[in-house]
Protein backbone atom coordinates (compact mmCIF):
# COMPACT_ATOMS: atom_id res chain seq x y z
CA UNK A 1 0.00 0.00 0.00
CA UNK A 2 1.95 3.41 -1.13
CA UNK A 3 1.29 6.27 0.65
CA UNK A 4 -0.51 7.45 -1.56
CA UNK A 5 -3.00 5.06 -1.30
CA UNK A 6 -2.81 4.96 2.70
CA UNK A 7 -3.60 8.80 2.72
CA UNK A 8 -6.58 8.28 0.33
CA UNK A 9 -7.96 6.14 3.35
CA UNK A 10 -8.37 9.37 5.56
CA UNK A 11 -11.32 11.49 5.77
CA UNK A 12 -11.57 14.79 7.14
CA UNK A 13 -15.17 13.59 8.96
CA UNK A 14 -13.44 10.89 10.17
CA UNK A 15 -10.78 12.83 12.31
CA UNK A 16 -10.92 13.90 15.39
CA UNK A 17 -8.46 16.39 16.57
CA UNK A 18 -8.98 16.58 20.78
CA UNK A 19 -10.94 13.71 21.95
CA UNK A 20 -13.55 14.57 24.72
CA UNK A 21 -13.27 11.30 26.17
CA UNK A 22 -10.51 10.15 29.32
CA UNK A 23 -11.94 6.62 29.61
CA UNK A 24 -11.10 3.65 27.45
CA UNK A 25 -15.18 2.75 26.88
CA UNK A 26 -15.99 6.04 26.64
CA UNK A 27 -13.25 6.86 23.78
CA UNK A 28 -14.49 4.11 21.83
CA UNK A 29 -17.74 5.09 22.31
CA UNK A 30 -16.77 8.49 21.04
CA UNK A 31 -15.02 7.58 18.34
CA UNK A 32 -17.44 5.06 16.73
CA UNK A 33 -20.14 7.59 17.29
CA UNK A 34 -17.92 9.67 15.24
CA UNK A 35 -17.83 6.79 12.73
CA UNK A 36 -22.18 6.75 12.86
CA UNK A 37 -22.34 10.90 12.74
CA UNK A 38 -20.30 10.17 9.06
CA UNK A 39 -22.57 7.64 7.83
CA UNK A 40 -19.84 5.12 7.62
CA UNK A 41 -22.36 2.73 9.95
CA UNK A 42 -26.13 2.83 10.70
CA UNK A 43 -25.37 1.11 14.10
CA UNK A 44 -23.54 2.01 16.97
CA UNK A 45 -23.81 -1.31 19.16
CA UNK A 46 -22.59 -4.02 16.51
CA UNK A 47 -18.81 -1.79 15.79
CA UNK A 48 -19.41 -1.03 19.61
CA UNK A 49 -19.30 -4.43 20.79
CA UNK A 50 -16.73 -5.96 18.18
CA UNK A 51 -14.50 -3.52 19.28
CA UNK A 52 -14.52 -3.95 23.21
CA UNK A 53 -14.20 -7.67 22.46
CA UNK A 54 -11.00 -7.04 20.55
CA UNK A 55 -9.86 -5.13 23.28
CA UNK A 56 -10.97 -8.17 25.82
CA UNK A 57 -8.31 -10.36 23.47
CA UNK A 58 -5.90 -8.27 24.55
CA UNK A 59 -5.58 -4.29 24.01
CA UNK A 60 -4.76 -2.77 20.99
CA UNK A 61 -2.72 -0.20 22.66
CA UNK A 62 0.74 -1.03 21.77
CA UNK A 63 2.77 1.53 23.24
CA UNK A 64 4.40 4.43 22.25
CA UNK A 65 1.09 6.43 23.00
CA UNK A 66 -0.97 4.33 19.65
CA UNK A 67 -3.71 2.12 19.74
CA UNK A 68 -4.90 0.73 17.03
CA UNK A 69 -8.51 -0.41 18.09
CA UNK A 70 -9.76 -2.61 14.85
CA UNK A 71 -12.02 -5.72 13.79
CA UNK A 72 -13.91 -6.82 10.79
CA UNK A 73 -18.02 -6.96 10.83
CA UNK A 74 -20.63 -7.00 8.45
CA UNK A 75 -22.27 -3.81 9.78
CA UNK A 76 -19.23 -1.54 7.75
CA UNK A 77 -18.96 -1.72 3.81
CA UNK A 78 -15.65 -0.29 3.05
CA UNK A 79 -12.33 -0.36 4.52
CA UNK A 80 -12.43 2.38 6.77
CA UNK A 81 -10.08 4.43 9.21
CA UNK A 82 -10.88 7.01 11.91
CA UNK A 83 -8.10 8.86 13.42
CA UNK A 84 -8.01 10.60 16.77
CA UNK A 85 -6.16 12.53 19.36
CA UNK A 86 -5.57 12.90 22.56
CA UNK A 87 -3.09 15.84 23.23
CA UNK A 88 -2.93 14.83 27.16
CA UNK A 89 -3.46 11.11 26.64
CA UNK A 90 -6.08 8.80 27.85
CA UNK A 91 -5.82 5.26 29.80
CA UNK A 92 -5.98 2.97 27.17
CA UNK A 93 -4.43 -0.33 29.20
CA UNK A 94 -1.66 -0.11 26.76
CA UNK A 95 1.30 -2.97 26.44
CA UNK A 96 3.61 -0.11 27.84
CA UNK A 97 1.64 1.09 30.52
CA UNK A 98 1.55 4.94 29.13
CA UNK A 99 -1.07 7.15 27.74
CA UNK A 100 -2.48 7.27 24.23
CA UNK A 101 -2.43 10.27 22.70
CA UNK A 102 -3.02 8.80 19.46
CA UNK A 103 -5.57 6.28 18.26
CA UNK A 104 -6.15 4.65 14.49
CA UNK A 105 -9.19 2.89 14.02
CA UNK A 106 -9.55 -0.11 11.21
CA UNK A 107 -12.68 -1.27 10.01
CA UNK A 108 -13.05 -3.85 7.69
CA UNK A 109 -15.75 -6.06 5.98
CA UNK A 110 -16.44 -9.34 6.93
CA UNK A 111 -17.13 -10.51 3.90
CA UNK A 112 -14.37 -9.78 1.99
CA UNK A 113 -11.25 -10.73 2.42
CA UNK A 114 -8.54 -9.98 5.46
CA UNK A 115 -5.74 -8.87 3.27
CA UNK A 116 -6.19 -4.99 3.19
CA UNK A 117 -7.16 -4.85 6.00
CA UNK A 118 -4.13 -6.60 7.77
CA UNK A 119 -1.67 -4.65 5.38
CA UNK A 120 -3.28 -1.15 6.42
CA UNK A 121 -2.79 -2.14 10.24
CA UNK A 122 0.75 -3.54 8.96
CA UNK A 123 1.58 -0.04 7.28
CA UNK A 124 0.04 2.10 9.63
CA UNK A 125 1.85 -0.06 13.22
CA UNK A 126 5.32 0.46 10.89
CA UNK A 127 4.82 3.98 10.36
CA UNK A 128 4.59 4.70 13.91
CA UNK A 129 7.83 3.20 14.56
CA UNK A 130 9.56 5.87 13.01
CA UNK A 131 10.20 8.74 15.60
CA UNK A 132 9.89 11.81 13.53
CA UNK A 133 6.49 10.54 12.34
CA UNK A 134 4.76 9.28 15.76
CA UNK A 135 5.72 12.98 17.21
CA UNK A 136 4.03 14.91 14.54
CA UNK A 137 1.21 12.50 14.89
CA UNK A 138 0.98 13.19 18.33
CA UNK A 139 0.78 17.09 17.66
CA UNK A 140 -1.42 16.85 14.21
CA UNK A 141 -4.32 19.36 15.07
CA UNK A 142 -6.06 19.14 11.74
CA UNK A 143 -6.68 16.92 8.21
CA UNK A 144 -3.72 19.10 6.63
CA UNK A 145 -1.37 18.47 9.34
CA UNK A 146 -2.58 14.60 9.20
CA UNK A 147 -2.56 14.41 5.16
CA UNK A 148 1.21 15.88 4.96
CA UNK A 149 2.60 13.39 7.88
CA UNK A 150 1.03 10.47 6.12
CA UNK A 151 3.08 11.28 2.73
CA UNK A 152 -0.46 12.64 1.05
CA UNK A 153 1.09 16.66 -0.01
CA UNK A 154 4.43 14.82 -0.85
CA UNK A 155 3.09 13.21 -3.85
CA UNK B 1 -33.46 -5.14 12.29
CA UNK B 2 -34.67 -7.60 14.43
CA UNK B 3 -32.79 -7.91 18.05
CA UNK B 4 -32.01 -11.71 17.18
CA UNK B 5 -30.66 -10.81 13.87
CA UNK B 6 -28.50 -8.06 15.42
CA UNK B 7 -27.21 -11.15 18.16
CA UNK B 8 -26.62 -13.15 15.38
CA UNK B 9 -24.51 -10.85 13.52
CA UNK B 10 -22.82 -10.17 16.63
CA UNK B 11 -21.91 -13.66 17.38
CA UNK B 12 -20.86 -14.04 13.77
CA UNK B 13 -18.09 -10.80 14.08
CA UNK B 14 -17.25 -13.23 17.31
CA UNK B 15 -16.64 -15.85 15.43
CA UNK B 16 -14.40 -14.11 13.01
CA UNK B 17 -12.47 -12.74 15.46
CA UNK B 18 -11.73 -15.90 17.46
CA UNK B 19 -10.82 -17.53 14.12
CA UNK B 20 -8.01 -14.59 13.18
CA UNK B 21 -6.83 -15.36 16.66
CA UNK B 22 -6.89 -18.98 16.56
CA UNK B 23 -5.92 -19.43 12.62
CA UNK B 24 -1.40 -19.72 12.85
CA UNK B 25 -1.34 -17.45 9.88
CA UNK B 26 -3.28 -14.87 10.99
CA UNK B 27 -2.25 -15.13 14.26
CA UNK B 28 1.07 -14.80 13.73
CA UNK B 29 1.12 -11.57 11.19
CA UNK B 30 -0.99 -9.68 14.30
CA UNK B 31 1.86 -10.99 16.54
CA UNK B 32 4.57 -9.60 14.37
CA UNK B 33 2.79 -5.90 14.48
CA UNK B 34 2.91 -6.41 18.39
CA UNK B 35 -0.89 -7.45 19.23
CA UNK B 36 -1.25 -9.61 22.03
CA UNK B 37 -3.58 -12.31 21.64
CA UNK B 38 -4.06 -13.64 25.14
CA UNK B 39 -7.38 -13.15 25.86
CA UNK B 40 -8.79 -16.01 23.48
CA UNK B 41 -10.71 -17.82 26.43
CA UNK B 42 -12.41 -15.07 27.78
CA UNK B 43 -13.62 -14.10 24.15
CA UNK B 44 -14.48 -18.08 23.81
CA UNK B 45 -16.67 -17.20 27.36
CA UNK B 46 -18.09 -14.23 26.30
CA UNK B 47 -19.58 -16.15 22.93
CA UNK B 48 -20.83 -18.87 24.82
CA UNK B 49 -22.54 -16.12 26.64
CA UNK B 50 -23.94 -14.03 23.47
CA UNK B 51 -24.99 -17.35 21.94
CA UNK B 52 -27.32 -18.32 24.85
CA UNK B 53 -29.51 -15.24 24.10
CA UNK B 54 -30.42 -16.36 20.85
CA UNK B 55 -33.10 -18.70 20.34
CA UNK B 56 -32.24 -22.28 19.92
CA UNK B 57 -33.64 -22.73 16.64
CA UNK B 58 -32.06 -19.99 15.39
CA UNK B 59 -28.86 -20.70 17.28
CA UNK B 60 -28.83 -24.11 15.56
CA UNK B 61 -29.22 -23.52 12.39
CA UNK B 62 -26.77 -20.77 12.36
CA UNK B 63 -24.06 -23.20 13.90
CA UNK B 64 -24.74 -25.52 11.45
CA UNK B 65 -24.03 -23.15 8.82
CA UNK B 66 -21.11 -21.64 10.23
CA UNK B 67 -19.93 -25.11 10.30
CA UNK B 68 -20.14 -25.07 6.19
CA UNK B 69 -19.61 -21.53 6.03
CA UNK B 70 -16.88 -18.70 6.79
CA UNK B 71 -20.17 -16.53 6.92
CA UNK B 72 -23.57 -17.88 7.49
CA UNK B 73 -25.21 -14.72 7.71
CA UNK B 74 -25.04 -12.27 5.01
CA UNK B 75 -27.02 -8.74 4.26
CA UNK B 76 -28.61 -8.72 1.03
CA UNK B 77 -26.71 -6.06 -1.42
CA UNK B 78 -27.30 -5.92 -5.20
CA UNK B 79 -30.18 -8.48 -5.21
CA UNK B 80 -27.79 -10.85 -5.24
CA UNK B 81 -26.27 -13.49 -2.04
CA UNK B 82 -23.35 -12.18 -1.14
CA UNK B 83 -22.06 -15.94 0.03
CA UNK B 84 -23.24 -17.90 -3.18
CA UNK B 85 -23.88 -14.64 -5.79
CA UNK B 86 -26.89 -16.21 -6.64
CA UNK B 87 -29.55 -14.13 -7.98
CA UNK B 88 -32.55 -13.82 -5.38
CA UNK B 89 -36.13 -13.56 -6.36
CA UNK B 90 -38.16 -10.41 -6.57
CA UNK B 91 -40.23 -11.49 -3.84
CA UNK B 92 -37.35 -11.41 -1.45
CA UNK B 93 -37.80 -7.73 -1.47
CA UNK B 94 -41.84 -6.90 -1.26
CA UNK B 95 -42.32 -5.53 1.87
CA UNK B 96 -43.52 -8.53 3.84
CA UNK B 97 -40.35 -9.58 3.58
CA UNK B 98 -38.24 -7.24 4.62
CA UNK B 99 -38.27 -7.65 8.49
CA UNK B 100 -37.53 -11.50 8.26
CA UNK B 101 -34.34 -13.58 8.07
CA UNK B 102 -34.46 -15.04 4.69
CA UNK B 103 -32.66 -18.09 3.40
CA UNK B 104 -30.99 -18.14 -0.16
CA UNK B 105 -32.53 -21.00 -1.86
CA UNK B 106 -28.81 -21.78 -3.70
CA UNK B 107 -26.89 -22.18 -0.78
CA UNK B 108 -28.73 -21.70 2.09
CA UNK B 109 -27.16 -18.82 4.21
CA UNK B 110 -28.99 -16.88 6.25
CA UNK B 111 -29.73 -13.56 4.68
CA UNK B 112 -31.64 -10.19 5.93
CA UNK B 113 -32.48 -6.93 4.35
CA UNK B 114 -30.22 -4.46 5.77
Amino acid sequence: MESKKLVSLFQEDLCIFSLRSRKKSSVLLEMVRQLKASGKIADERFILEMLKNRESLGSTGLGLGVAFPHGRSIAISDLTVLFARAASGVDFESLDGEPTRVFFLILAPSEKGAEDYLALLSQLTSLVQQPETLKKLYEAKNFEALQTILGGNDE
Amino acid sequence: MREEFKLLVALQDLDIMIREAEEKKTSDKFKDMGFQLDGLEELQKGRAKLAEKIPVALRNRYERLAGHYSMAILPVTGNKCLGCFVKLPTSFFSSAYSSELLTCENCGRLLFIP
